[in-house]
């Protein structure tokens, strides 16, 4: 059930009805509050409307449940829009990925840590 | 009369059976914010009430009949009878809410025993509500422009904490800009820079970046940056001040290598102009906002 819904919002980010998945976002509770997935589609959706820094740390955080090579993608695309291409190209090196993204939650407080 | 009673330090003490210590806990919370606003906030809510004639009282046992009470306080959530005791006795009660960063608690019923509340940090449902405004979070008391002769030597500056990416990317971005001041504190309000010590720094720099707080857009900084003559950097993000703030003058950017693109490229000219104009916005919607409220409670 809880797949389904985050499919159909996935679905309309790829279609760019962005307003749509928003509002579909919107309606979901707490429950989905550690589900990596609705944390990455939040994200999507942040960065669509240029909230670059919401997206960011809210990635971190999906980070923070389940380990996913689209989940560092999407930061190190983010960074690399930012301006930021040294963090940016190490985010897609699938062997510095993991350290990069811990020292970088280490260097920022505030971030949702395990 | 019109009275100001100053009531954030004063929170409701928890009752004897707290077997979990969450009522403890949650007092020495409220209170240490509200001893925080107190010492902090005095200055612009006494600004903000400028036009206005009172008495400030310090217990509620001061208030007399058919007064018009101006009360000041936070952790307002749990005042709900105490605030219902005193609209019966005042003729009009006004409250300045401060605090209240995360939205935690449905007001409706506590702002109900009021005639009108300010309230501080802004939320989408009292953009356009009749019976609460927006008041912004102002400036730090003590905090004000020091006359410098000749140019400001800092570009920019940063005094604060770096938590989350918006102030790391702030600082990745801008920190080989010279000459610039920073001040990074690990905590919140801890191993900060003395009031003089800001007051000195700010007003020798041009740029203020001046990224979202920890749950709120608005922080202190904003406000501290325009007191002391220099221009606001903000994120633009879901465009909060302009809809705060309608027709402001702040430079607003989504990313901050847009900032640093400003910072390198403005000539004096285009800075003086730009202080100039944030200038003159300030001391124009500070004296709006006096009248505003002079306006509703002298109504």
């Amino acid at each position: 059930m809880k797949e389904n819904i985050l499919i159909k919002i996935n679905e309309l980010i790829e279609e760019k009805k962005i307003n749509e998945a928003q509002f579909e976002l919107s309606k979901l509770g707490p429950e989905f509050l550690e589900n990596s997935e609705y944390l990455y589609l939040r994200s999507k959706v942040f960065c669509f409307n240029k909230l670059y820094y919401l997206a960011i740390d809210m990635l971190l955080i999906a980070s923070e449940f389940k380990q996913s090579d689209k989940i560092y993608n999407l930061i190190a695309e983010i960074y690399n829009i930012l301006g930021n291409k040294e963090l940016s190209k190490k985010l897609l090196d699938s062997n510095l990925r993991w350290t990069t993204i811990n020292s970088l939650k280490d260097e920022m407080s505030g971030i949702y840590r395990k | 009369m019109i009275k100001l009673f100053w009531n954030t330090h004063n929170q409701n003490k928890p009752t004897s059976n707290d077997p979990t210590g969450k009522a403890a806990r949650d007092y020495a919370r409220d209170y240490k914010w509200g001893l925080y606003h107190k010492n902090n906030s005095d200055r612009w809510i006494y600004e903000a009430l400028y036009k206005i004639q009172f008495k400030v009282i310090q217990s509620e046992k001061d208030i007399e009949k058919d007064d018009i009470l101006i009360i000041v306080d936070s952790s307002i959530e749990k005042k709900g009878n105490f605030y219902a005791k005193l609209s019966l006795v005042c003729s009009k009660i006004f409250l300045i809410h401060l605090g209240d960063e995360n939205d935690l608690y449905d007001l409706t019923s506590i702002y109900d025993n009021f005639d009108f509340v300010w309230r501080t940090f802004c939320l989408n449902k009292y953009f356009y509500n009749k019976k609460v405004s927006c008041l912004p979070i102002g400036y730090k008391s003590g905090v004000s422009i020091v006359k410098n002769k000749g140019e400001r030597k800092y570009k920019w500056a940063f005094i604060g904490t770096s938590h989350k990416s918006s102030r790391h990317d702030l600082l990745f971005q801008l920190s080989d800009m010279k000459l610039s001041f920073i001040h990074r504190t690990t905590k919140f309000d801890e191993k900060i820079i003395t009031v003089d010590e800001m007051n000195k720094v700010l007003s020798l720099t041009e740029f203020i970046p001046c990224p979202n707080g920890f749950v709120h857009p608005e922080t202190y900084r904003i406000y501290e940056a325009l007191e002391c003559g220099c221009i606001p950097i903000v994120e633009n993000a879901y465009k909060y001040y302009d809809r705060l703030f309608p027709g402001n003058p702040f430079l607003k950017i989504d990313k901050w290598a847009e900032a640093r693109s400003i910072i390198q490229r403005w000539e004096s000219e285009q800075i003086s102009q730009k202080r100039e104009e944030c200038k003159i916005w300030w001391t124009r919607y500070k004296d709006n906002l006096k009248k505003f409220i002079s306006d509703k409670i002298n109504l």
